[in-house]
């Protein structure tokens, strides 16, 4: 429902830290009851989690180690800080415990004699970060003098490197790709395995494979935690890039379902709020990549209009008493305009002036430039049709995909005609990739229509129902296929 | 971390143009130490199979299994990681005319 919008339907908390609501304990001051640190705990979890995992990997190498040893750190925090207040900087704190937890584990397996060789050199790169004294076996409860007094010396700007490096990792191209999406969104949010499973529709233990996988795979295949070599730099970003993106369509499709009648559809669509809030970050981790901050406007511009993707059908007969009818996906040009979010759009206007400005065009970019040509007209109408084919003829010559001439007819549709539209569409008509695709029939069934051709456009319906695995396309396609006066070949109008 | 790199072709893959020296990434890379080892080998057609069965030795002509994929030869590689190690392959002329594939050592660590 498009109520349910705005917030995050789950709630990402450390393990043992209550969720509830209580006055925010600010940095440095001593709190006074344990919902205060709970939410200490909770709001440093969400800010700085990312921050503390990337730390302990980056010199450990080890991201299983990492991600037990963060947890505990957090687990610490809620009893220290209850007895010490919260620091005044909780993430240097957190990072500086996590590093000890590490390091502790670490000499506990050398001296068990465990993995001897591993373990000391491990230990020894540990021992060499700032934050710990490399002294003898640390004690039972690492946190203490030698934490306070490193803190001191922990630059903000090292986490941001640490990062960096945790994303270029979790995105490696050597990784399967459902792995590298699954482990950057659980690193970068620190979101459960459960949640993480629940997001993409697929039981916990399926998911938990996939990350296990992706995580041995770093380790055997040798993946470090660094920034690539120049040489493939350029392409690592783009696989960065991808990842991101994949993750946002997730969300991004979840937004054009009928939500009370498809499953975990509102953990689905929070997936779009978490890329942003990834994007946001690989942004400003990637201050010389255009195509970073191009891939950040594009996904502001396009979730902008997450309000108007759905909307009830025309009622072609008074719907049953006491039936809700069961929304639809609104096709760009007939949705209200006046749902768009005016200040994401313009977040996105602006970021993306930004990037063109260095004149390093690249695909993500050009996409935003034509999102920004939607968001910025009145009305389908005044929109610059002439702009957009113009620049999906510049985005085909970057990435000549199938899906982009598809996006690149319909463009021509609206500019020339829709029998100019059609003509686009024949380069693509036998593409083995949109073999599957409804959205091939799908359009070229609304070309058809307008263009005056009911018959062939219901043969085109048919067929694109016969594809369709999205329930909110399906009842469009459905409804679409009755107003071209042929008889839905299954579902009967009004069902449900 | 030491990778095993197999020269592989392929042969459904167009060519990349002009590609680099294969004598001049030999001695780059011999001279750094990253090139342990490396050779190529003669084509499937002089594979010799060996195995043991019931105590006895088979030997067999030709390869276990026929693959498109011819394997021209190898290198042995010593990297810092897998970015190295990649960024190494990638500067190989057949990564331009046909394949290559690293395949990490076991280390201590597993996986």
């Amino acid at each position: 429902m498009r109520s349910a919008a705005g917030r995050s339907p789950r709630a990402v908390t450390p393990p043992g830290v209550p969720s509830g609501p209580g006055d925010k304990a600010h940095p440095g001051e001593r709190p006074t009851s344990a919902s205060d640190v709970g939410t200490a705990v909770t709001e440093a979890f969400r800010a700085e989690w990312g921050r503390v995992l990337a730390a302990v990997a980056r010199s450990t190498g080890d991201l299983d180690l990492a991600e037990e040893c963060a947890q505990e750190a957090f687990a610490t925090a809620l009893r220290t800080w209850a007895r010490d207040g919260v620091p005044q900087r909780p993430g240097a704190w957190l990072t500086t415990t996590a590093r000890n937890h590490a390091l502790d584990r670490l000499r506990r397996r050398r001296v068990e004699g465990a993995k001897v060789a591993t373990a000391a050199r491990l230990a020894e790169r540990v021992d060499g970060v700032p934050g710990t004294d490399g002294t003898g076996v640390a004690g039972p409860d690492p946190v203490g003098a030698a934490v306070a007094d490193a803190l001191d010396e922990w630059p903000d700007a090292e986490g941001d490197e640490d990062l960096l490096r945790l994303v270029f990792a979790c995105c490696h191209p050597a990784l399967p790709l459902e792995g590298r999406v699954a482990l950057t969104l659980r690193s970068l949010t620190g979101m459960t395995t459960a949640q993480v499973a629940r997001a993409f529709l697929v039981p916990e233990t399926t998911m938990a494979q996939r990350l296990t996988r992706a995580k041995r795979r770093i380790r055997s295949t040798g993946i470090t935690f660094r920034v690539p070599p120049p040489e493939l730099l350029r392409e690592r970003v783009s696989a960065v890039l991808a990842v991101l993106y994949v993750l946002f369509t997730e969300g991004y499709d979840a937004w054009a379902e009928p939500a009370q009648h498809v499953a975990g559809c509102a953990e689905r669509r929070a997936l779009a709020d978490d890329a942003v809030r990834c994007a946001r970050l690989v942004a400003r981790l990637l201050p010389d990549e255009p195509e970073a901050r191009g891939l950040l406007a594009l996904l502001l511009l396009q979730h902008a209009r997450r309000d108007a993707r759905l909307a009830a059908p025309p009622a072609a007969a008074p719907p049953a008493a006491a039936t809700v009818p069961v929304s639809e996906p609104v096709l760009l040009e007939e949705q209200d305009r006046t749902l768009w979010r005016g200040d994401e759009i313009a977040e996105g206007l602006r970021v993306l002036d930004d990037a063109l400005a260095e004149r390093r065009p690249g695909p993500y970019q050009v996409q935003a430039a034509i999102a920004a040509l939607h968001s910025s007209a009145p009305s389908a109408g005044e929109t610059d049709w002439a702009e957009i084919v113009g620049l999906y003829d510049v985005l085909v010559t970057m990435t000549p995909s199938p899906v982009v001439l598809l996006n690149r007819a319909v463009a021509v549709a609206m500019l020339r005609g829709p029998d100019a539209g059609l003509e686009a569409l024949g380069v693509v008509a036998d593409a083995p990739e949109l073999a599957a695709y409804h959205l091939l029939p799908a359009t070229r069934a609304d070309l058809l229509r307008r263009a005056g051709r009911p018959l062939e456009a219901a043969t085109e319906l048919r067929r694109a129902l016969a594809l369709v695995d999205r329930e909110g396309d399906r009842r469009l396609l459905a409804r679409r296929l009755a107003e071209v006066g042929a008889e839905p070949a299954e579902a009967p109008r009004g069902a449900s | 971390m030491r990778y095993l790199m197999l020269v592989v072709s392929a042969p459904d893959e167009p060519d990349d143009g002009p590609a680099p020296d294969i004598e001049e990434w030999v001695a780059k890379h011999d001279a750094s130490g990253a090139r342990i080892l490396g050779d190529r080998v003669r084509p499937q057609e002089d594979a010799v199979g060996v195995r043991v069965r019931k105590g006895e030795v088979l030997v067999t002509d030709g390869p276990f299994a026929e693959t498109k994929e011819q394997v021209f030869g190898f290198d042995v590689i010593e990297a810092a990681d897998l970015d190295e190690a990649v960024a190494i392959a990638a500067g190989h002329p057949m990564a331009y005319h046909g394949a290559l594939e690293l395949r990490p050592f076991w280390a201590e660590e597993g996986a």
